[in-house]
């Protein structure tokens, strides 16, 4: 007996890149003057349903564990380190600390 | 002030209701300390303060109009606004020690060990003539029905007001009802005899029996919360399978729940179901 | 509209402006239509609906912005200002005018979905566009803001939406011409494990944009129930008990515990795409 509504494992295998590209999980194109991309129109639960032949709740669930599931633990841990390089490199160079390395690239620097 | 002696209670009352009313309150009254022989020992004002002479009680922040017409039930999951009034008892409070220079304490709106309110805040709101209980539960005031309701325990001893000579509930609609169907609208939505909480009975336009079945109802009104995170972290830790226990512990109920742990003020009145069909206080409810 | 619906409008928007928003824009709710499916639509939230107020705040203070120290926005970074004035916007509503008015739900129900989008709500109200940082909608006098909105049944006079996108800057434009990358595509780029990538058109318009949410949970919600959730599928899956005990007592477990305990002040966790966006600076500029 299922005590509370999750998905099994396989369903879950079977779709979840199917269930995240729909979903807005990559959002491509959002700007309200562009067209809908295609590959990933950012679908609500029901309309997923609908293309994929799933029932809502099912779609639910498996974006909802797909989700959590895009990126290991460890980009977690990453992101810290990110946000801390990022923002003391600001504090101490301001915009060049973002756009040094685009600016060498064009100007043929390594 | 310092000086007790000085102080006009039934002027400071006033005050009180004045600023309650001025920072967002419905209502407002007062409970005498001593007239909390109803609660068990250890849950009455004196045990939160000593030498305790009155409880302030001060109601409001229910939803509003358009929320109880929303067709969206979660709506209101995510969107209450009890915290407010907590915010206004502490201000009361605040007010009671620095204009009066007696002690005051806000009754917590959590629970204390045991899942045990600290002092009963539905008992306050009673006592203080605010409201009266219903069938459904919760206190309602005749005219404004639901509301949420917040207090505040001082030394001040403050004139109390009395309970409600006539109960809120049933409403007359509603004893008419049961004449008819031997049900009202809030054990007909809600019944015990059929997966419900709410059972009772009516005689001579009074509530003569209350049934309810508190566990079940808070698998409904603490959906996603803490009683959903218990159950969650028990069945995770019973399966034996490492892909099923991510399967659980990224679901939709345990993220919903986790989301709702962290927004417990604004997300712990799950379920209004009984209230939404409960014609006390429908007027305040109807809008263009 | 009447005289009586532009004096209500005012009346409206000069409280909410009291109340502590920093901008307000009224929408016409017929505007989700182009937008959304079924569901996510005011209508699906209030029957009746005829306007939606949105209102928005700052976030971080100046000061914040200017710390080298990127934890002290992660957890002092939203005051929740807009909240407090939508809910006055609601209860003048309906206690002054009679009309329904609720707000309109924000809060994740199913994953990272809300019921009603508060980004599409500021753009339809005329608050703000769609921009190359994380589709965050920003302000052309402030940039990055919080919102909150009111749906109601009283009819109030419809802002129109803004005529000329915000973003990209004309200095993010030119940059973009020069060196292939606006400042937050390059704090932030996909190749380098980042979120975010795009293109800006002949026109000076967004003309391709591209965002990875996954990824951007990972810093902007670095932590709070999602770390909490992987690390708990870690720590019952491990079976060496030293070892479970010392992930539980971790640092990384510890945060996530206490980031839900005080998520409401510590929802954002990111800004460096925002940090480096020219949108709104003057008014992060003091002495």
């Amino acid at each position: 007996m299922v005590s509370f509504l999750f998905v099994d494992p396989e369903t879950y295998r079977k779709y979840k890149d199917q269930v995240l590209a729909l979903s807005h999980a990559v959002q491509v194109d959002f700007q309200e003057h562009l067209p809908s991309d295609q590959d990933h129109p950012a679908l609500s639960d029901r309309e997923i349903g609908e293309r994929l032949g799933l029932d809502e709740r099912v779609v639910r669930e498996i974006r909802c564990v797909a989700e959590r599931d895009a990126y290991g633990i460890e980009e977690f841990e990453e992101a810290a380190r990110f946000k801390d390089r990022a923002c003391r490199d600001w504090a101490r160079s301001g915009m060049s600390a973002v756009m040094k390395p685009y600016v060498d690239k064009a100007k043929g620097k390594s | 002030m310092s000086a007790k002696e000085t102080v006009d209670f039934a002027q400071a009352k006033t005050e009180l209701a004045a600023e309650a009313a001025r920072s967002g309150a419905l209502l407002s009254g007062v409970a005498a300390a001593a007239a909390f022989d109803a609660a068990p020992e250890g849950r009455r004002p004196v045990d939160v303060l000593p030498r305790a002479e009155a409880v302030f009680v001060i109601g409001g922040a229910a939803p509003r109009a358009g929320d109880w017409v929303s067709p969206n039930y979660q709506h209101m999951e995510v969107t209450t606004t009890s915290d407010r009034i907590q915010t206004i008892a502490l201000k009361i409070a605040r007010v009671i020690e620095d204009r009066f220079g007696y002690y005051a304490v806000c009754v917590p709106p959590g629970v204390d060990r045991g899942q045990q309110p600290f002092v009963s805040i539905m008992l306050a709101a009673e006592l203080a003539g605010c409201g009266s209980r219903s069938l459904a539960g919760p206190v309602l005031h005749p005219e404004y029905g639901f509301m949420y309701f917040a207090a505040v325990i001082t030394t001040l001893p403050l004139p109390s007001d009395l309970p409600l000579d006539q109960p809120a509930c049933p409403a007359p609609e509603c004893t008419s009802m049961y004449a008819a169907e031997g049900t009202t609208p809030c054990l007909k939505v809600c019944p015990l005899g059929d997966g419900g909480c709410l059972a009772g009975k009516l005689a001579d336009g009074r509530v003569v029996e209350r049934r309810y079945d508190p566990v079940r109802c808070a698998t409904r009104v603490q959906n996603y919360w803490v009683p959903g995170f218990q159950h969650v972290l028990k069945e995770t830790l019973a399966e034996p399978d490492p892909e099923r226990q991510k399967m659980m512990l990224f679901s939709s109920l345990f993220t919903r729940t986790l989301w709702s742990m962290t927004y417990a003020n604004v997300s712990q009145g799950q379920c209004a179901e009984c209230l939404r069909v409960c014609p006390v206080g429908r007027e305040r409810r109807q809008k263009h | 509209m009447t005289e009586g619906a532009a004096q209500r409008t005012r009346e409206v928007k000069e409280l909410a402006l009291a109340a502590g928003a920093d901008v307000v824009g009224i929408a016409d709710p017929k505007r989700w239509a182009e937008h959304v499916p079924e569901g996510a639509r005011p209508a699906d939230i209030l029957p009746g609906v005829a306007s939606v107020v949105v209102v928005g705040n700052r976030g971080p203070t100046a000061g914040a912005w200017r710390s080298p120290n990127h934890r002290v926005m992660e957890i002092n970074g939203y005051d929740f200002r807009n909240d407090a004035a939508i809910h006055r916007v609601a209860d003048h509503i309906e206690h002054r005018h009679d009309h329904y008015a609720i707000q309109a739900p924000g809060l994740p129900t199913g994953g990272h979905l809300p019921p009603f989008s508060m980004m599409l709500a500021a753009v339809l109200a005329g608050l703000g566009t769609r921009s190359l940082a994380a589709n965050i909608i920003l302000n052309p006098k402030y940039g990055l803001l919080y919102y909150s909105a009111c749906l109601t049944t009283l009819e109030l006079e419809f802002d129109p939406m803004l005529e000329q996108d915000v973003c990209p800057h004309r200095m993010c434009v030119e940059s973009y011409r020069r060196f292939g990358k606006t400042p937050c595509l390059a704090a932030c780029p996909v190749e380098e494990g980042g979120c975010l990538d795009g293109s800006i058109g002949a026109d000076g318009r967004i003309e391709h944009s591209y965002y990875d949410r996954e990824r951007c949970v990972s810093r902007a919600m670095n932590f709070g129930i999602n770390s909490f959730q992987k690390a708990l599928a870690d720590i019952v899956a491990e079976q060496d008990q030293e070892r479970r005990e010392t992930m539980i007592h971790s640092d990384f477990f510890s945060r996530s515990c206490s980031a839900i305990t005080h998520y409401k002040e510590s929802v954002a966790q990111c800004f460096e795409c925002m940090r480096v966006c020219p949108i709104g600076r003057a008014e992060r500029k003091l002495k």
